[in-house]
């Protein structure tokens, strides 16, 4: 090979290496078109999957560091950095080069701190959370909220991950028109791969990689967003709707039609809190608020709304009317079914059964008369030292599920 | 008033409505626009489609435009202030129930529509109509069926819906009814909207479709859906099991027949891939639809024993994980079928992929290759090009030595 021209051999036989120590990421890594470029400084992706790649850099730089930096800067584009970036600033109205740098410090971090090791280098000089004083293992997103330029990021001021990873169109970017970019449906399509590949088989791949894949194309909904549906779904068969019961106002005016009229029934909504001693106050009461808040925008008035805590007893039913204090009893042991029974006995009857709960808990043999929401707490409860295998009973079929908080 | 000052007040309004002419005078400009390509291409293929986008963002200004490129009269119908009878007709009891029956008289609005035998009928507010009224609507979206009359072929159905975060009341569109439409995002684009309010809007342009790829698209249409369905069965009927889901697109045998006219239309015209794969995903949902568009990459691919019969005039794809998998798909048809003027022409498409493109997407097949030689085999003099790409290994398994004695 020629001095001056780049060497081809060692940058693709980096790739090669990363290849084979990351086999699940090979659709991507081969999907990248490399474009030789002098204005960049090490190695950088734009949105269109090319990837600039400076001679010099491959001269100087370790064949299994070049691997590593391969690696990080599709990461970048599998983890849609740019599209982050983009709505990150649009959502915070953030403008200009430095608040760009201080995204793709941020993107960098959530990359790093699990992308090497494992037969791939860590490249010298890689920004992890760890330099910034910022714990690990976390989003994009949630470093961006935590850090400024600053002492700890001067060191990082020239770093250029390109427009793949903060969004920012830089002056050797080749933009969309050119023919060797990836298309949105071609972008899609490599992530989706990907994906399916590493969900298929989840084997050793590390916990950040499947954590992106499961949620690559069915990012989690925020619970309050999956609450809220699920409330309404159960109560529109009981609200409002219409009813042949009575003549429509319309029926006046058009002698022999037989006419529907909308009559509004609202809904009564019980819902059944789980006291126990493993559900936080904090918890409990953001769903608490969050229920009443929908039951209200879909038109039940809150005299409708009964609360019940529960523990292995039920105790208090109290109409919400009483500003939003509700006291809530209880501790110790949870078993749901009495809630449930109690809310049978209610007269008048519930529409809608709303049970809160970390899913510790034996469920009723039975359908409830309602129809049945439960929103449930999922967090990691330490394992319990006389029962080690103990697992909860998942709610049953004719509930539907939310996971809350 | 004296006659002087409402003189001076009717000029007042004159200039007034020339002032609102001049705003009106808007000109359109054929535009790359994805959303409304999607949304003309779903409408010529007379799939029903549901518009989600927050209020205000030029849903009902899109509809006009179709309306205008399509030159069919436009019928707006907003399902939330309707009640169920309005689509599922009147029913008016006459002299003799008994013997005549009760007929289902339809309003005005589907007379009008059925009379002039062609249009576009705007179903809007969809998730803010009550669930008895979205009832209702099943039989109009699906077969055209209003009352006791039935809307002619000509008539096409678009609705639209604001997404629940937005709807200030909203019910669940209910799965049943989300299964019938092709659900399109509509989201608006920075510069279409300042273009537009500049005074040009983007122009609806009908896809053209070729008459003579019809039979070919639909064969292709079918091949695509069929090949997916016979090897993920799981895939073809899927209730979503997440509540915010459920109002959205999921497969089913109804949704995956719509996919496939789509994509014999998409074949059929000169529309993109991109295109397509908003529709198929607002049809099928996002994994399936995904899996779907895999497959036609797939089929686009240049077939190995076509690439082995002629070696010299091959073309390879350009994209280094799309020539992976032709090279592999090369290697195990000779591994399937190993003849010996089989493996050489192989080795001559390595070695073309070599001169062509990246090196280190050549060394797998390769080695992969090479190990299918028989003892009477001679080693083909191509193999002395690849050369390069066994040093490139080398070099690789060098780093990966070196990265295991570090760790």
């Amino acid at each position: 090979m020629t001095a001056g021209t780049m060497d081809e051999e060692k940058l693709f036989a980096a790739r090669l290496h990363a290849v084979r120590s990351r086999p699940y990421l090979a659709t991507a890594l081969f999907a990248l078109h490399t474009v030789e470029s002098r204005q960049v400084s090490t190695m950088a992706v734009d949105r269109h999957w090319r990837c600039y790649v400076s001679p010099a850099f491959v001269d100087h730089t370790p064949l299994a560091e070049l691997a590593g930096v391969w690696v990080h800067e599709v990461s970048h584009l599998l983890r849609d950095h740019h599209g982050r970036s983009d709505r990150f600033a649009a959502q915070h109205e953030l403008t200009g080069p430095g608040e760009r740098l201080r995204m793709n410090i941020a993107a960098d971090c959530e990359i790093n701190d699990d992308v090497f090791g494992d037969g791939l280098v860590r490249p010298e000089g890689a920004v992890r959370p760890v330099s910034l004083r910022l714990p690990e293992g976390q989003l994009m997103e949630d470093y961006l909220r935590q850090f400024r330029l600053g002492p700890y990021t001067a060191g990082y001021a020239w770093l250029d991950c390109g427009s793949g990873a903060d969004g920012l169109e830089r002056d050797w970017d080749l933009g969309s028109g050119g023919a060797t970019g990836l298309s949105p449906r071609e972008r899609d399509a490599v992530r989706f791969r990907v994906a399916q590949g590493i969900n298929g088989s989840p084997g050793d791949i590390p916990k950040g990689w499947q954590r992106w894949a499961q949620e690559a194309f069915h990012p989690p909904q925020p619970w309050r967003e999956l609450l809220g549906a699920a409330v309404r779904s159960a109560m529109s068969g009981a609200g409002e709707d219409y009813t042949y019961g009575r003549p429509s106002r319309r029926s006046a005016g058009v002698p022999g039609v037989v006419m529907p009229s909308l009559r509004r029934r609202p809904p009564r909504v019980c819902v059944i809190v789980d006291t126990s001693g493993s559900v936080s106050d904090a918890e409990l009461g953001s769903a608490l608020l969050e229920i009443t808040a929908i039951v209200r925008a879909v038109g039940g008035r809150r005299d409708l709304v009964s609360v019940l805590s529960c523990d292995a007893a039920a105790h208090v039913t109290q109409e919400l009317c009483h500003a939003e204090g509700i006291p809530l009893v209880g501790g110790g042991g949870t078993d749901l079914r009495a809630g449930f029974a109690k809310v049978r006995q209610g007269n008048p009857r519930a529409d809608v059964i709303v049970a809160l709960t970390d899913g510790h808990t034996p469920w009723p043999e039975a359908r409830p008369p309602g129809r049945t929401v439960v929103g449930l707490f999922s967090r990691q409860r330490p394992v319990d030292g006389d029962n080690p295998h103990y697992r909860p009973e998942a709610p049953p079929a004719w509930a539907r599920v939310v996971t809350v908080g | 008033m004296d006659v002087s000052s409402e003189a001076a007040h009717l000029r007042t309004l004159d200039i007034a409505a020339d002032l609102l002419a001049l705003l009106h005078d808007t000109t359109t400009e054929p535009r790359a626009d994805t959303q409304l390509e999607a949304l003309t291409l779903a409408v010529s293929a007379d799939l029903p489609v549901l518009l989600w986008g927050e209020p205000g963002i030029g849903k009902t200004a899109a509809l006009n435009q179709l309306a205008e490129a399509l030159d069919l009269p436009l019928t707006t119908v907003i399902a939330s202030v309707h009640e169920p009878s309005d689509f599922s007709g009147l029913p008016v009891v006459g002299d003799d129930p008994a013997t005549q029956g009760v007929p289902m008289a339809p309003p005005e609005w589907a007379v009008r529509l059925a009379r002039a035998g062609r249009g576009l009928l705007f179903l809007d507010e969809l998730s803010t109509a009550p669930p008895a009224v979205q009832a209702a609507l099943l039989r109009v979206v699906l077969e055209r069926q209003v009352g006791a009359l039935r809307l002619p072929p000509g008539i096409r159905i678009v609705a639209a819906a604001n997404p629940r975060s937005s709807a200030a009341d909203g019910w669940e569109l209910s799965p049943p009814l989300a299964n019938r439409f092709v659900h399109l995002q509509w989201t608006y684009d920075h510069d279409v909207v300042l273009r537009g309010l500049g005074g040009t809007w983007p122009k609806a342009e009908l896809p053209r479709l070729d008459r003579e790829r019809l039979p070919d698209a639909v064969g292709f249409a079918r091949r695509a859906v069929c090949g997916l369905l016979a090897a993920r069965p799981a895939l073809v009927h899927q209730l979503p099991k997440n509540e915010a889901r459920r109002g959205g697109p999921w497969p089913s045998p109804r949704s995956w027949e719509m996919a496939l006219r789509l994509i014999a239309f998409a074949t059929a015209s000169d529309v993109s891939r991109d295109v397509l794969s908003m529709l198929v995903r607002g049809t099928v949902g996002d994994g399936p639809g995904l899996e779907l568009l895999a497959g036609l990459d797939r089929m686009d691919l240049p077939d190995p024993e076509t690439l082995l019969a002629d070696p010299e005039g091959a073309v390879l794809p350009e994209r280094g994980d799309l020539r992976q998998t032709v090279l592999d798909g090369v290697v195990a048809a000779v591994r399937q079928r190993p003849e010996r003027a089989r493996w050489d022409a192989a080795w001559s498409l390595l070695v073309r992929a070599l001169e062509t493109g990246a090196p280190d997407l050549v060394v797998v097949p390769a080695a992969t290759l090479a190990a299918l030689r028989r003892d009477d085999w001679p080693v083909p003099a191509a193999i002395e090009r690849l050369s390069g790409a066994v040093s490139l290994s080398r070099r690789a398994d060098q780093a990966a030595a070196g990265a295991g004695e570090r760790r």
